[in-house]
């Protein structure tokens, strides 16, 4: 390999020309260099002439685009015409991404061709016109080699050129063009580039592109660009440059999208770059997304905080949470006099709440830093995840309804385990509170939890330990506070009837989970899970009536197994998501209608008024306000009297174009309720609107929103 | 519960590694720390030249860039002009030991030798992580860090992103220009620029 560059350099070398006159073509070990022309009616004033480079590559070589990229330099042409003609930039193809390592450069692969048009301003008396060009070439595999070689060519002045024509034409009509009537404008906010273009043809609509800044050393070339279509508008964001070294006013970007079409569009900068500048140093959180007038304000992030701790403290009390602790709470009775012990546990059950809600929120900003479009309650957007939980609370409350005993069933080497070090056991029913109280963080503290999620990780994380803190401090307190410990009642056989009381808000969760799970998949797979639920509690309740040992207690287990696995294998292919053929239906209806962002467009250019209601089904709040002031006659009535077309988006299963309108509303969750009037840049209501703040959004209407 | 824990591994996994993803360092904001050996085997951290300039730059010696700057002595006399002042110069390789141009310590010191090179010390960063803190890409790519551990340049040797030795002559050298302006306790005009070069082979 040392010698690599040696050996290649002496082959191009030996490829360059050594007499007078250059041929049209540079031979290297990696690449084959041609010059070509094109003019096929003459070279003569008015007419297409055109000149290029074609450049072949070996496989797993590759040149550059105008902008290399990370590393790599742009192909660069220097010609010699006679006078009277004039050679203009290379046209650009669409470039490829072209990733090493960490790094992104943006090149060709294969055969390119690189057009260069010409001008001919007066007319040419020769028969044909001599052509000279000096090429400098970067080609890299991982390693990289500067090539260069002088090219020249005679041209016909008078007769056409056409031996490459299907080339240029291939060409001419796939690269990146202007489109007539689109408007592009780019802002600065948060460390990234915003970008929006609208009035892009409707055959790209929908459709992903692959994105490629003209300029370099703007935006961080392998960062995620996130993308989303709104109607008719592109937007994307792409971070920029942690050391930027251009601060353009214009930005080319050259959309590439799937499917062919090539398009490029100058975004002009609304914001200044000094702003930029101030954003990064001051590592302010992002504002809500411009252009919305928002009549709440974001929480501040000590608010936040606060708010997180006590919401984390009331969860204790929802029907997922309340009995996992209230037995915990009890156990303390059977070693209140040990206070060191009752320290560590405490401690222990601390760090296995506040680390599960830790990582559940790191998996998040993980998925969301890699493109992906999710919000808080992502966890019940999954089929799986919700037949999962709803098995886990059936097998805790048929436990707590004294059908079977936990310690039964765990192998004997953890049972040991956990015996010997009482720390684990509490970590991990630390693990197990957040894993039953995940489910309840979703439907009520979906949009605030929501919300912190757009602010910087270091930010959102402090949010989601204060929130597992929060379902820690009960806990935490009763052991460390020894009166507690002497409020607690005796402990007695009424106990025994406490816990099988307990079960029934278990049950209770199971319910909800299987109509959230009806809501994904239909009714055949929430039929489905409640057979398989039957059959856990049957082979739950054969667990405990096992004999103690012998064949037949091997026996049992092992058809308890094959009939639990047997079920869930039966039911799975009915928990496949994207067939909600009873969604629409439950949701939508009456009054309301399904929403779309075309929807939107095509009712506000109409001069409609327009309400939407973006909800789901594990979203409690968004059931509430449904039931409550969205169900309210006056509302209503006031909905009818201006006209106001009823719209709403369900969030209840994933969907990429719901998650980027949420977005572009600055909101990553639900409930949030959007009134556009028409006239002024869309409202947005609070997560728990009264009746009176959804009057007043509708009935007044533009004069009022002034703010 | 195993499997709980197993979960519970692989989401900590998904957090450091969303950890490491954090963007690279920016001019004007404080220069990583970091604890790399040199190539003779000794421990090298930017906090042991505290109060003094160091210039962090970039190398593989399979790089026509690099050997571009070499071969001109461009390196050499902008590291010489460099330490004249005070300032201190550590040259890193971030190639990964599987990589075709890897140079190991000896054969890297003894390339930069031969060329007549000094350089304070010489950073073998094989695991790459002193590179991706800086955002290094290229080689060559050049960094400026002043006395009190702030960043000052971050990006090219000089002006001319060619791999032509003829344009050494007529471009600006940024990281000199840099240095000048730094030590005379004004601010540094030109703070970033476009690395150009082969991709660092991390």
């Amino acid at each position: 390999m040392t010698n690599a560059w040696k050996r290649v350099a002496a082959l191009f070398l030996t490829a360059l020309p050594l007499g007078a006159t250059a041929g049209n073509v540079v031979q290297t070990e990696q690449v084959r260099a041609e010059l070509v022309a094109h003019a096929p009616e003459g070279v003569v004033p008015g007419a297409p002439v055109w000149l290029g480079l074609k450049l072949e590559h070996i496989p797993h070589w590759h040149t550059y685009w105008k902008n290399a990229g990370d590393s790599g330099l742009p192909t660069t042409m220097s010609w010699t015409l006679p006078a009277g003609a004039a050679a203009g930039e290379i046209d650009w193809p669409a470039p490829k991404q072209l990733p090493i390592g960490p790094l992104l450069n943006f090149g060709y692969e294969g055969v390119v061709l690189l057009p260069v048009p010409v001008t001919i301003s007066s007319a040419i008396k020769d028969d044909a016109i001599h052509v000279k060009l000096d090429a400098d070439w970067l080609v890299c595999k991982i390693e990289c080699i500067p090539q260069s070689g002088t090219f020249e060519l005679d041209v016909s002045v008078h007769q056409p050129t056409v031996a490459h024509a299907a080339q240029f034409e291939e060409a001419l009509a796939t690269r990146p063009v202007n489109v007539e009537g689109t408007e592009a404008i780019a802002r600065i906010a948060d460390d990234a580039l915003h970008f929006e273009v609208r009035g892009l043809p409707a055959t790209v609509r929908g459709v992903h592109a692959e994105v490629f800044p003209e300029i370099a050393g703007v935006v961080d070339n392998p960062a995620p660009v996130r993308q989303q279509w709104n109607g008719e508008t592109w937007s994307a964001s792409w971070p920029l440059s942690a050391q930027r070294s251009a601060s353009p006013e214009s930005f080319p970007l050259v959309l590439r999208f799937d499917g062919g079409s090539n398009l490029r569009a100058v975004a002009n900068l609304a914001t200044s770059w000094s702003g930029a500048d101030d954003a990064s140093k001051s590592g302010a959180p992002p504002s809500s997304s411009p252009g919305v007038a928002s009549t709440l304000s974001q929480p501040g992030f000590l608010t936040a905080l606060l708010f997180a701790l006590l919401g984390g403290v009331i969860l204790n009390l929802m029907p997922c949470v309340f009995p996992v602790l209230s037995l915990k709470v009890l156990s303390l009775t059977q070693h209140a006099d040990d206070a060191r012990q009752r320290w560590t546990g405490a401690l222990a059950y601390t760090a296995g709440v506040v680390l599960s809600f830790l990582s559940l929120a790191g998996l998040l900003i993980a998925a969301r830093a890699g493109g992906d479009q999710l919000g808080w309650g992502f966890q019940l957007q999954a089929p799986g995840t919700v037949v999962v939980l709803a098995a886990l609370f059936t097998l805790i409350g048929l436990n707590l309804a004294g059908v079977f005993e936990f310690g039964s069933m765990l192998p004997s080497g953890i049972a040991s385990l956990r015996a010997r070090d009482p720390r684990l056991d509490s970590f991990l029913t630390g693990v197990l509170a957040a894993a039953v109280a995940s489910p309840c963080t979703a439907p009520f503290m979906g949009a605030a939890l929501g919300a912190a999620l757009t602010w910087p990780a270091a930010q959102s994380l402090t949010v989601f330990a204060a929130l597992g803190l929060g379902v820690a401090a009960p806990y935490l307190l009763a052991c460390v506070v020894p009166a507690v410990g002497r409020w607690l009642p005796r402990p007695g056989p009424w106990m025994q009837t406490f816990r099988v009381v307990l079960a029934f808000p278990m049950f209770a969760t199971v319910i909800w989970l299987a109509w959230v799970l009806g809501l994904q998949v239909g009714v055949d797979g929430a039929a489905a899970l409640l057979l398989v639920l039957l059959v856990l509690a049957l082979a739950a309740w054969w667990w405990g009536q096992r004999p103690a040992d012998g064949f037949t207690r091997h026996l049992s287990t092992s058809v308890i197994f094959v009939l639990v696995a047997g079920a869930f294998l039966w039911a799975k292919p009915l928990w496949q998501p994207g067939l909600p053929a009873t969604r629409v239906g439950a949701d939508v209806g009456g009054l309301w209608q399904p929403w779309s962002p075309q929807r939107v467009t095509e009712l506000q250019a109409a001069g409609r008024k327009v309400f939407v209601d973006f909800t789901a089904a594990w979203c409690v709040t968004c059931q509430y306000n449904k039931r409550t002031t969205l169900a309210n006659d006056q509302v209503l009535a006031a909905f009818e009297a201006n006209k106001v077309t009823l719209l709403r988006a369900d969030w209840t299963s994933r969907d990429a174009i719901i998650a980027g309108e949420l977005a572009r509303l600055g909101r990553s969750g639900v409930p949030v309720y959007v009134f556009y009037d028409g006239a002024n840049t869309p409202r947005l209501l609070s997560e728990l609107p009264s009746v009176e703040e959804v009057l007043a959004a509708v009935s007044h209407g533009p004069s009022v929103t002034k703010e | 519960m195993k499997r709980s824990t197993s979960i519970f591994a692989i989401t900590a996994a998904a957090l450091l590694g969303a950890a490491l993803v954090q963007a690279s360092v920016s001019v004007g904001k404080a220069a990583p720390e970091f604890k790399v050996k040199d190539t003779s085997g000794q421990e090298q951290s930017l906090s042991a030249y505290k109060g003094k300039f160091v210039v962090l730059e970039w190398t593989n010696p399979e790089c026509p860039f690099v050997q571009k700057h070499y071969d001109t002595s461009n390196m050499q006399s902008t590291q010489k002009a460099a330490e004249a002042k005070g300032a201190v110069w550590l040259t890193v390789s971030s190639s990964a030991p599987d990589q075709g141009d890897y140079r190991k310590p000896s054969e890297l010191a003894a390339w930069l030798k031969e060329k007549g090179a000094t350089p304070t010390a010489t950073l073998m960063d094989d695991d790459g992580k002193l590179g991706q803190a800086y955002g290094a890409r290229t080689t060559p790519h050049m960094y400026v860090i002043d006395p009190q551990g702030t960043l000052v340049y971050a990006g090219a040797i000089d002006s001319k992103a060619t791999a032509r030795k003829e344009d050494v002559k007529s471009a600006t050298n940024y990281v000199t220009a840099a240095l000048d302006e730094a030590m005379a306790g004004k601010p540094v005009t030109k703070s970033t620029s476009e690395p150009y070069g082969c991709s660092i082979k991390y």
